[in-house]
């Protein structure tokens, strides 16, 4: 984990501290998901199965931009926390599916 | 994990990274994270798999209403925000910010169980109670766990307010807070999935 984002003559200098407009940009960006989502369902005259997939779509990609911008998941030295995760959502999506196609049949 | 160098007696710039004790903290939570996401994604099955089920007990395209759903997760993506600009401020060394941006996320938080408590009153006048259908029980187990995190994390980050206030910002501060910030967000992401699926899936009918 040597590799860690700064170039070799950065390293004796002071840590360059992050600013918030990265953060405002992953907030305004969630928001309008959220936003699309309800409206989607509010102006709703659509097809059924096409709002359901609006509607994924835009959890799945405002959990990306948590994950990745909030919770630092695309830093550096992260390997074990994606695993963590992902072995998590595994196990989640075998329930989703097996409750939602198998338990009524 | 970082090799830059630092002045003696001086925080480091990440100070929840700096000793081995608050990597492995932070890599624990995140296996914990993972169980987590089992254990709300158990009940999402369950919820799924027994939505239609009503019975005589109101629908929820009858009963919920967006309007409240919106304001609540508009102010819970907020906290998320601020429990970020917390985060940030520590980096800075910040003490005293760092703690103003945490009240702020505790009392965003707190509007939030405020607004669920008002809604399961409100939806239990409308004969929605814990035992009136399959749907009504899944629903109240899924966005009542996810409440009672919410209530855990407001006391988890309060008392962290107050050992940061008697402690300061130290290398053994620093992971709590840390650990406590992807608590939240973790919150946050859950939420994300129950206006989906239980709040929007439930209007679309």
């Amino acid at each position: 984990m040597a590799a860690n984002g700064s170039s070799p003559e950065q390293s004796g200098r002071r840590h360059k501290v992050e600013g918030p407009k990265k953060h405002i940009v992953a907030f305004v960006f969630s928001i309008l998901l959220t936003f699309i989502a309800f409206a989607t369902v509010i102006g709703g005259e659509i097809n059924k199965d096409f709002i359901y997939i609006i509607l994924l779509g835009t959890a799945v990609l405002q959990v990306f931009v948590q994950m990745a911008f909030w919770m630092h998941m695309k830093d550096r030295g992260h390997r074990f926390a994606i695993i963590g995760i992902l072995s998590g959502v595994f196990i989640v999506f075998t329930c989703v599916i097996m409750a939602e196609y198998w338990v009524w049949w | 994990m970082s090799a830059h160098t630092h002045t003696e007696g001086q925080l480091p710039h990440e100070p929840e990274k700096a000793t081995l004790e608050g990597r492995n903290k932070v890599l624990g939570f995140w296996l914990f994270l993972g169980g987590e996401t089992v254990l709300f994604g158990t009940l999402f099955a369950a919820f799924l798999a027994l939505r239609d089920s009503v019975m005589d007990g109101p629908t929820p395209d009858h009963l919920f209403d967006l309007g409240l759903v919106a304001i609540a997760t508009a102010i819970l993506l907020t906290s998320s925000l601020t429990s970020v600009f917390a985060i940030q401020a520590m980096h800075r060394h910040e003490t005293k910010a760092l703690i103003n941006w945490l009240i702020i996320t505790v009392l965003l938080g707190l509007g939030f169980l405020g607004l669920e408590i008002y809604e399961f009153y409100h939806y239990v006048l409308e004969g929605h109670g814990f035992t009136t259908s399959a749907f009504s029980s899944s629903f109240y187990t899924l966005v009542g766990f996810h409440g009672a995190h919410v209530l855990f994390g407001i006391l988890w980050i309060t008392l962290l307010i107050i050992q940061l206030k008697r402690k300061g910002l130290t290398v053994v501060t620093a992971p709590k807070v840390y650990v406590a910030g992807m608590y939240w967000h973790f919150i946050d992401v859950v939420w994300v999935f129950i206006f989906t699926v239980v709040y929007l899936m439930g209007k679309v009918v």
